[in-house]
């Protein structure tokens, strides 16, 4: 269980950390698109502010849909003949695609997550889930009934 | 960066209000007000009031009787912030009777911000005869439509217009009407001494903007002086001027509401500063000139704030009707030297504000 806890602390934070990295160069190049300079420098930056202010935003939501995508993926798993980890890679990105939808719906600005107004940036943040499922997997090694036969494990 | 410091107000009762060395005094005018927007005096000191879900109201000035003006608005889209923005009087009212009214036009997946002109008959019962005379660019989603209106010395109408949220780089394209103010002739055609020439977007007058909220003429300064709502920080007091790039979303003093920089910039050569800015936002929604004072009414910050232009600059504004607890959606001035204020709430008031120093 704890083993769980930790991948799964892990997976939020490390997912969260690269969805500001990613999205803060998407920004940058919004701005370049109208001919603004944003040197290396400048660029560190702000990536580093977005790490420290844009990620906490993100793990609230990817940590919200990953309580939901996370035991599925896990039941989904447990009912094939081998471990694959591409259950939770899976999961990880639709539960944070859906909650994407969800938080769009609910709060009064059409698209919160300013890079998901584009198709490219929207599978970019998408991907950051599947990156979370990932990571979950393998630091929890829950996927792996086949090999050690670790029937009694729980999501 | 810049932070306004904002005064702290005591002793500030309902009706009869003590604010440091003025007297101000409270009347209500009309109640009941669904979500009110603008509002608009008529020659004889009687009011228009707009609500966002579409109805527009005669405020009758000695009575207080409140009836709604029937008019039929051509395509109106009324959904989050989107609905009935405002109202102004054309400039030959006392002839033509021509009232102009803001509002979002279209559907959720393709709307913009429109403006419709009608005749307003002699019982302020109808407005009639509406006619379409502008629609900007068209977008998705149910946010930042700008709005307001004002009228500049030649004639010529002032719109402001928002970037639609999601649109927020259109406010530098200036094919676009997104995130502009644009100037435009009574009819609606094209000023021809307006500073741009684009064929998608001729009437823009400044651009850069993100959702203006306030804009009024000050005829004894001869300028235009707006606000507009930032992000999260970053409201801003702007002196609007042709041409001009005001910034967004290259440059600004907020950051995205999921704590993201829209911009890492705060100053860009070939954009205009803002005169003040409001950090943390206050989400400013109504500006009026009244008696040589700027009064700002505010959403969020759940105030006014009056400005006072001291050697050639506005000064730190002063908070009044902090305690009330209530959003101001507008103010005007009236010509009984009173000021007016709207609050914004599905259940809210116009008030008349007296000041005496």
């Amino acid at each position: 269980m704890i083993r769980i806890a930790i991948a799964f602390l892990v997976a939020l934070v490390v997912a969260s950390i690269t969805a500001a990295i990613i999205q803060t160069q998407f920004n940058i190049a919004a701005l370049q698109d109208w001919s603004v300079e944003i040197d290396w420098a400048l660029r560190k930056e702000a990536t580093f502010h977005d790490i420290i202010n844009f990620s906490p935003t993100f793990a609230i939501i990817l940590g919200t849909s990953l309580l939901f995508s996370l035991p599925i993926a896990y039941f989904i798993d447990r009912r094939r003949p081998t471990a694959e980890p591409i259950w939770f890679v899976v999961g990880g990105a639709a539960g944070l695609w859906v909650a994407f939808l969800i938080v769009d719906a609910l709060l009064p600005m059409p698209t919160l997550i300013a890079v998901n107004r584009t198709i490219p940036g929207l599978m970019s943040m998408v991907a950051c889930g599947a990156f979370a499922g990932y990571v979950f997997a393998r630091i929890s090694n829950i996927s792996s009934h086949s090999s050690n036969g670790s029937e009694g494990v729980t999501a | 960066m810049k932070t306004l410091s904002f005064g702290v107000l005591s002793l500030l009762f309902y009706a009869g209000v003590a604010v440091a060395d003025e007297e101000i005094s409270l009347s209500v005018i009309a109640e009941n007000l669904k979500q009110p927007w603008g509002l608009a005096q008529l020659p004889d000191q009687s009011w228009l009031v707009t609500e966002r879900g579409g109805r527009l109201l005669h405020i009758d000035a000695t009575t207080n009787a409140t009836q709604p003006v029937a008019l039929k608005l051509p395509d109106l889209f009324v959904q989050a912030q989107a609905g009935l923005f405002e109202v102004v009087l054309a400039p030959d009212f006392e002839q033509s009777r021509k009232v102009y009214l803001s509002y979002a036009c279209g559907s959720a997946s393709r709307n913009t911000t429109c403006v419709s002109a009608g005749t307003l008959d002699p019982e302020m019962t109808q407005l009639n005869d509406l006619e379409l005379i502008f629609s900007g660019t068209y977008k998705e989603g149910a946010a930042h439509y700008g709005g307001r209106m004002t009228w500049l010395p030649d004639s010529t109408l002032l719109l402001t217009l928002g970037d639609g949220f999601d649109y927020r780089e259109q406010a530098q394209n200036l094919d676009s009407y997104l995130g502009k103010i644009v100037r435009m002739r009574g009819d609606g055609s094209v000023p021809e001494d307006n500073p741009f020439k684009h064929k998608e977007a001729p009437l823009t007058y400044s651009y850069g903007h993100r959702n203006v909220q306030g804009i009024v003429y000050d005829a004894e300064r001869d300028a235009i002086w707006q606000h507009e709502h930032g992000p999260r920080g970053g409201d801003e007091l702007n002196k609007i001027e042709a041409g001009k790039n005001y910034g967004w979303p290259l440059v600004t003093y907020g950051i995205d509401y999921t704590g993201a920089y829209v911009s890492p910039l705060q100053k860009l050569p070939g954009t205009v500063q803002p005169l003040l800015q409001w950090t943390p936002s206050l989400a400013p929604a109504g500006l009026a000139l009244h008696n040589g004072d700027l009064w700002v009414a505010h959403l969020a910050g759940q105030r006014l704030q009056r400005f006072q232009f001291v050697d050639g600059k506005w000064q730190q504004p002063k908070d009044f009707l902090l305690e009330r607890e209530t959003r101001y959606r507008a103010v005007a001035s009236g010509s009984d030297g009173r000021l007016y204020i709207l609050e914004d709430s599905p259940n809210a008031k116009l008030i008349a504000l007296t000041s005496e120093k």
